[in-house]
């Protein structure tokens, strides 16, 4: 009888089975998707909606939680990107697919702030970003609350997550200057604030 | 607990899309006794099986042909599939229940892979047999190459088919993967090097 004396399990759980089975162990486990993408696309072209999920999902989930500033929030922001990522398919442009989404992502947060006509408080933004300039997150949480949507999005794009005003343009679906003029004016607001 | 928030939420997106139909496929990476297997499951039963943690570049392409894009990470959905798995791995299985969902490849390459399905547990065939039951005798080395190429792997028992001269020819998992899921089905007989020509007439 071909019998391997141990099984290589790939980061699943390895069972030893109880009685001699036909198969040194045959428990079939679900691994954990990992965050790299297990689906290849380059060669096909064939780009899926799960590769779409497992590429960008947490970057685009940490951006709704800093935007909307609770888990639950954040949680429906997610569902409202991909969704509509997936009824608009496809991308409009292989390569653009990140900025696609965070395009998405901004206009619902921007929707769902003006739908509720009121910002979410950030309370747990503490959860996703580090500490920066001696001002803590707490204190940013509390100034930005009062930003109005597109301002507030500019200002965790640019100044909380580090992206190029470029990106910002993107994801706001404005020009650089805009773009810059909405970070100048939210950093104002915030100073003001947290003076 | 960023993790956690993350695959909380992709499971209700999962699961939304699939009440929307937006959804069509859903994949799974599984542990088994011979690594890892890479599943996707629609509702008209497993449309892929592969060794290793992902498919194949071609066989995606099919996937997103049949099925369109929507192809998402869902073990939900697959978990069907991995019970059934779980009970063959351990010899308390002898077919499947679950369809094969062969939708998106060629007439011919249904008809070779719709003849191995339907060769017994633990019995064996040839290229040349399953060629002929296919309906073309002559195109055996077709037939291998059709079983090379089979995208649900142990659902489709290609393990079953081996070469005329009784030696076991290839497989995509590996000839180790091919000796030890026939060594399961026919309780530990395979010869080293294969069988004698002798036992594969008829």
């Amino acid at each position: 009888m071909v019998r391997s004396a141990s099984v290589p399990l790939h980061g699943g759980r390895s069972v030893r089975a109880g009685t001699p089975a036909p198969c040194a162990t045959s428990r079939i486990s679900h691994r954990r998707i990992l965050a790299r993408s297990t689906l290849r696309t380059v060669s096909t072209g064939a780009l899926t909606f799960g590769e779409l999920i497992e590429r960008h999902e947490r970057e685009i989930f940490v951006y709704a939680l800093r935007l909307v500033g609770s888990r639950d929030g954040a949680d429906d922001l997610y569902q409202e990107t991909f969704l509509a990522a997936f009824r608009a398919w496809p991308p409009p442009r292989r390569g653009a697919e990140r900025a696609w989404l965070y395009k998405i992502a901004t206009n619902k947060a921007i929707d769902r702030a003006r739908r509720d006509r009121r910002l979410v408080p950030l309370a747990e933004l503490r959860l996703a970003a580090p500490e920066r300039d001696g001002v803590t997150l707490a204190d940013l949480a509390a100034s930005i609350r009062t930003l109005p949507p597109g301002q507030r999005a500019a200002f965790v794009l640019h100044k909380v997550e580090g992206r190029p005003y470029r990106e910002v343009a993107a994801a706001l679906g404005c020009s650089e200057e805009a773009a810059r003029s909405r970070v100048a004016e939210a950093m104002k607001k915030v100073k003001e604030a947290t003076r | 607990m960023i993790e956690q928030a993350v695959a909380d939420a992709r499971e209700r997106l999962v699961w939304r899309a699939r009440r929307e139909g937006l959804a069509t496929l859903g994949y799974d990476v599984l542990d088994s006794p011979l690594g890892p297997l890479w599943v996707a499951v629609g509702p008209a039963g497993v449309a892929a099986l592969h060794y290793g943690d992902e498919p194949t570049a071609s066989d995606l392409a099919r996937l997103v042909r049949a099925h369109g894009p929507g192809l998402v990470p869902d073990p939900r959905r697959a978990s069907g599939l991995a019970r059934e798995l779980e009970e063959y791995f351990a010899g308390k299985r002898r077919a499947f229940a679950v369809a094969a969902d062969l939708s998106g490849l060629t007439p011919f390459q249904r008809r070779i892979l719709g003849a191995t399905a339907r060769v017994p547990y633990g019995e064996l065939t040839t290229y040349a047999t399953v060629a002929r039951r296919a309906g073309n005798e002559r195109a055996s080395r077709a037939a291998g190459g059709a079983l090379g190429a089979n995208p649900i792997a142990i659902v489709v028992p290609c393990h079953r088919v081996v070469a005329s001269d009784g030696s076991l020819g290839g497989y995509a998992g590996g000839l180790p993967a091919k000796r030890r899921l026939l060594a399961l089905e026919r309780a530990g007989e395979v010869p080293q090097g294969g069988w004698q020509p002798s036992r594969m007439r008829g």
